[in-house]
């Protein structure tokens, strides 16, 4: 028997998922880390990057993310992503427009300008072109 | 003594206000659907989110995070949270009447000595402040129709950091919130210093031994602004909903208006008709005997 745990992920506008999984990858803060059946009770939380889902059919899917926060027990994994994407729903040229932005701000150097923020889109903005270019 | 054409004129005026009045209150339906839909969606983080940090709050009694700090309050910011659009009804005046009497009321000193700012949401809002005596911080107009939470997550982390530098120490927000599709309630939100978290019993097993990463405070201290950033991006969803009712239920009162007046209209009409005819009969009649009688 395939061992399987429950997953679900909510983002702020959806629940992005929910089904079941025999395994998660999430880039997780203090390193990247895998979740298998009957792993340790976990609450972690991960950086921008992808979410790698393996479903009972052995298929690899991989899902872009902005972040957000993990929580393992008992074979149920909850996931609270600030963004969760298919390869599929990534917008392609708006990702571009918005890393050229994020370059602009950050090579002007404005006092007005939210430094973090624009190195956080900036960052975005590459992971999903990455993935984006990963699938197509 | 209005004459049969101006009656007939305004007959058709009327029912051309009644079929946009009509057409307005269809559109707000549908958009309110959609609207509340997205409502719905966005309650499971929420949820979430607070049960997580309660779970949390549960396993460590002290909590260090600056955004629960109370200080004592120089300034002040409020966030007024109204409609881009007109017609809905009493739904921005409501707003719009709180926020005044927060400002020259009750914190009447922090406006005069130029402690209190205010955040426009909304273009009446704007509108309405722009001409009176009262710092307006920035205004966010033309959002609601199309909100993301994108723009709610830049506006939380602004006022959060203005926050935790000590640019403000109270956070206000005043908005409508979707009682039912008929009804909106005033009310006013402590945004920040956090007072509490709501109430929602914790559900996970605490005898569990979870391992942190990268430690419970820090996933604590993580979790606190998007908390805050749900609990805004909802009050957002919300006050778009109530302000579709508003405009929904508004729409429909006046197109019943239009009604009564067209029915009252066509019975004038009607009337002024019936005397123009009995007038005239009576003229051919009297006619008729005065030639009769001379002849």
């Amino acid at each position: 028997m395939i061992k399987e745990l429950s997953l679900e992920v909510i983002t702020p506008s959806k629940s992005a998922f929910k089904g079941n999984v025999v395994s998660v990858s999430v880039p997780g803060t203090q390193g990247a880390f895998q979740v298998l059946f009957n792993h340790a009770p976990i609450m972690s939380t991960f950086e921008i990057g992808k979410i790698k889902i393996i479903d009972p059919g052995q298929n690899e899917i991989e899902y872009c993310t902005g972040g957000g926060y993990i929580e393992v027990l008992a074979n149920k994994i909850l996931i609270m992503a600030e963004s969760f994407e298919h390869p599929d729903e990534i917008d392609f040229e708006r990702a571009k427009k918005a890393e050229e932005r994020a370059r602009g701000r950050l090579t002007t150097r404005n006092s007005d300008i939210d430094i973090h923020r624009a190195e956080m889109s900036l960052q975005r903005s590459i992971n999903r072109q990455k993935i984006y270019s990963k699938f197509h | 003594m209005a004459t049969l054409r101006d009656i007939k004129r305004r007959i058709v005026g009327v029912k051309n206000t009644q079929q946009i009045t009509k057409a307005m209150k269809m559109v707000a339906a549908a958009r309110l659907r959609r609207a509340q839909e997205n409502m719905t969606q966005a309650r499971p983080y929420s949820r979430k989110i607070l049960e997580t940090l309660n779970d949390l709050m549960a396993l460590e009694k002290e909590i260090n995070n600056p955004l629960f700090q109370k200080r004592e309050v120089k300034k002040i910011a409020i966030l007024c949270v109204t409609s881009d659009r007109g017609l809905c009804g009493a739904f921005n005046m409501n707003v719009i009447r709180n926020t005044e009497m927060l400002i020259m009321d009750t914190y009447a000193d922090y406006n005069r000595e130029g402690n209190l700012h205010l955040y426009c949401i909304g273009k009446k809002a704007n509108d309405y402040f722009s001409k009176r005596d009262v710092t307006i911080a920035a205004a966010h107009i033309g959002v609601m129709s199309h909100l993301k939470f994108e723009f709610a997550a830049s506006i939380v982390s602004q006022l959060t950091q203005k926050y935790i530098a000590g640019e403000y120490d109270k956070v206000l927000l005043v908005h409508n919130e979707f009682k039912s599709v008929i009804q909106q309630k005033l009310t006013e939100t402590q945004l920040l210093p956090i007072e509490a978290l709501e109430g929602i019993e914790t559900k996970t097993n605490h005898d569990a031994e979870f391992l942190f990463e990268p430690g419970k405070t820090e996933i604590f201290d993580y979790l606190i602004p998007k908390h805050l950033n749900a609990q805004f991006w909802r009050i957002l969803l919300e006050s778009y909903a109530a302000e579709l009712g508003a405009r929904m239920t508004a729409m429909d009162m006046a197109t019943e208006n239009a009604k009564e007046m067209i029915r009252s209209l066509q019975l004038t009409f009607n009337k002024v008709r019936q005397a123009a005819i009995t007038k005239e009969l009576l003229e051919i009649v009297s006619g008729a005997d005065a030639l009769k009688s001379s002849s």
